[in-house]
């Protein structure tokens, strides 16, 4: 029986990854705007965000109080994004 | 600083030209893509294949080449574990064709337009697009201050190695700094470790002279070199990094 | 325009050779245990965990650990579907079922119609009730015999294997019983409300 292994640590990866997905919703360059945490008040470029559940979709949390700021998936009938944790983009 | 808006991206196909055996396991293949508009160092492509029975594989790849060059060209690492490496770096030949779609990403990017020294952290093959920033810079004839610290597991892992030599040589103003963490050739005098705070306090530039910062590979490389830069005293807006997954990027 | 340019020599290296009707459509058998995270791995301590069973609003069973583990073991050996297309055949999990955990709050039977599992770093997922009862579903605390390391869902996860893996939420908290159904984290972002990997139910619509 194989154990459970998988380093966890290589599958965060940052804004950068989910740049393909993220820049056919945005028009404006996405990556490098400024987005602000809703729950903290955190500021920082998207590109810089910590990456989550990248196979599935794009989970983009605050590098500060782990708040979920946006979450985006790809399906075969169209583009899904939420943004509820974003105070606000930059562009 | 105004971004202009881009174009959506589309698939569009491209033939191989030319491949470069870099070491074992990594080959960089120089594309012809037909219209490309341009890039900027550090951007990616997204790349498709599809099988003849429709099954397709999408994976996300760095471009290595500046955008001074008429050809892209990636840098592939085969994981031999993977589905998409092992055939780009084993069974495609020029003349091939697949899909590609870009240029992705405007964050981790840089142009000889930035100025100020340029401080490059590479892990692995997170050294493709911090090259398209150093053969940028090269073809531009640009002297700002320029540093590489390149971590590889043995000196035949070195990707580009002959070209970064020759760099460094022509160019007073480039210093190229290896570390090897698993396997050193008889005789060597550089670094044989990790990552770790005296390294990069030795081959750096110091948080006065405001470096632009870019650090890329593995994530616990990425993590480990930026907590540093910042206990070093380092801006943490100079720092930008970029994580690749287990075997690159994910898809 | 063109067609889409066949990738001369390319193969799916994933179809390998599993018995036919053992693998729902589109999937691949894996030799490892990919990880898949909407979040940091939460790091609850042993001492401080519970489990809950909510109803309207108040608490209908809590355990914790210890109590937790006194409670009826049950193992089961089970195929497991990823939506991102990987299955692993054949694993093996020890934990409590949904039916012992009903018994063990004295609930002759279930409540509500739906659950809502709620976890340690905001997941969420919705399961009907009928889908968890009758052996379907179980709070998971050991793999292959050994406890589930944090970054797979320990201490415990919730288990439903006949659907696709989101819903068999790591790092279960709290079950919520529903009058009315409500969709969790992922089925609120574009993927399928039930998740039947039979009739390959990915994403909303399918």
């Amino acid at each position: 029986m194989d154990a459970m292994t998988g380093n966890e640590l290589d599958c965060v990866l940052d804004g950068n990854a989910a740049a393909g997905l993220l820049q056919q919703i945005f028009v404006l360059e996405i990556t490098a705007a400024q987005i602000e945490c809703d729950a903290c008040g955190f500021g920082g470029a998207v590109g810089s965000l910590p990456l989550y559940a990248a196979p599935m979709g794009a989970v983009l949390r605050c590098p500060h109080c782990e708040a979920t700021l946006m979450r985006a998936i790809q399906t075969p009938r169209g583009r899904w994004l939420e943004m509820k944790g974003t105070r606000c983009l930059r562009f | 600083m105004p971004i202009a808006p881009r174009p959506r991206l589309e698939w569009q196909p491209v033939r191989v030209r030319d491949i470069m055996v870099e070491t074992l396991r990594v080959k960089s293949l120089l594309l012809h893509a037909p219209g490309w508009q341009g890039h900027l160092p550090g951007q990616h492509v997204d790349i498709r294949l599809t099988a003849e029975d429709g099954y397709q594989a999408q994976r996300s790849y760095s471009i290595a080449s500046p955008p001074e060059d008429d050809l892209l060209a990636l840098t592939v690492e085969k994981v031999d574990s993977g589905e998409v490496s092992p055939y780009l770096v084993e069974d495609l030949r020029v003349g091939d064709v697949f899909e590609l779609r870009g240029p992705i990403g405007g964050y981790f990017v840089w142009t000889v337009a930035t100025p100020g020294p340029l401080w490059l952290i590479a892990g692995g093959s997170g050294i493709a697009p911090l090259m398209a920033m150093l053969r940028h810079r090269a073809r531009r004839k640009v002297r700002n201050p320029a540093l590489l610290l390149y971590s590889s597991r043995s000196l035949e892992d070195v990707i580009y190695r002959e070209e970064l030599d020759g760099m460094a040589r022509v160019d007073a103003d480039l210093r190229v700094v290896h570390t090897l963490t698993r396997k050193q050739p008889k005789g060597w005098t550089g670094h044989r470790r990790r990552i770790d705070r005296e390294l990069l306090a030795e081959a750096s530039f110091s948080p006065e002279q405001s470096p632009r910062i870019f650090v890329c590979g593995p994530t616990s490389l990425v993590e480990a070199a930026s907590g540093l830069l910042v206990e070093l005293g380092h801006d943490p807006l100079t720092i930008k990094t970029e994580r690749f997954g287990p075997s690159g990027w994910m898809p | 325009m063109d067609e889409t340019p066949i990738s001369r020599g390319f193969r799916s290296k994933r179809q390998g050779q599993t018995p036919k009707g053992r693998l729902p459509p589109g999937q691949y058998v894996t030799a490892d245990f990919p990880i898949l995270s909407a979040g940091p791995t939460p790091q609850t301590k042993l001492e401080s965990w519970t489990l809950a069973l909510e109803l309207g609003g108040s608490l209908a069973g809590k355990w914790s650990w210890a109590e937790f583990e006194a409670l009826p073991q049950t193992t089961i050996n089970t195929d497991i579907h990823c939506v991102t297309k990987w299955s692993k055949l054949g694993t093996s999990w020890q934990g409590v079922t949904f039916d012992d955990l009903l018994r063990a709050a004295g609930l002759a039977e279930p409540p509500e119609p739906y659950v809502m599992a709620h976890c340690d770093g905001g997941y969420t997922t919705n399961v009907p009730v009928e889908d968890l009862v009758d052996g379907k579903g179980m709070i998971a605390t050991r793999y292959a015999g050994l406890p589930i390391p944090p970054a797979h869902g320990g201490p415990a996860r919730l288990l439903v294997p006949h659907l696709y893996f989101w819903k068999s939420a790591k790092w279960v908290r709290r079950l919520r019983f529903m009058e009315q159904d409500e969709r969790g984290f992922w089925e609120s972002l574009g993927y399928h409300n039930y998740g039947d990997p039979w009739k390959e139910q990915r994403y909303d619509g399918d």
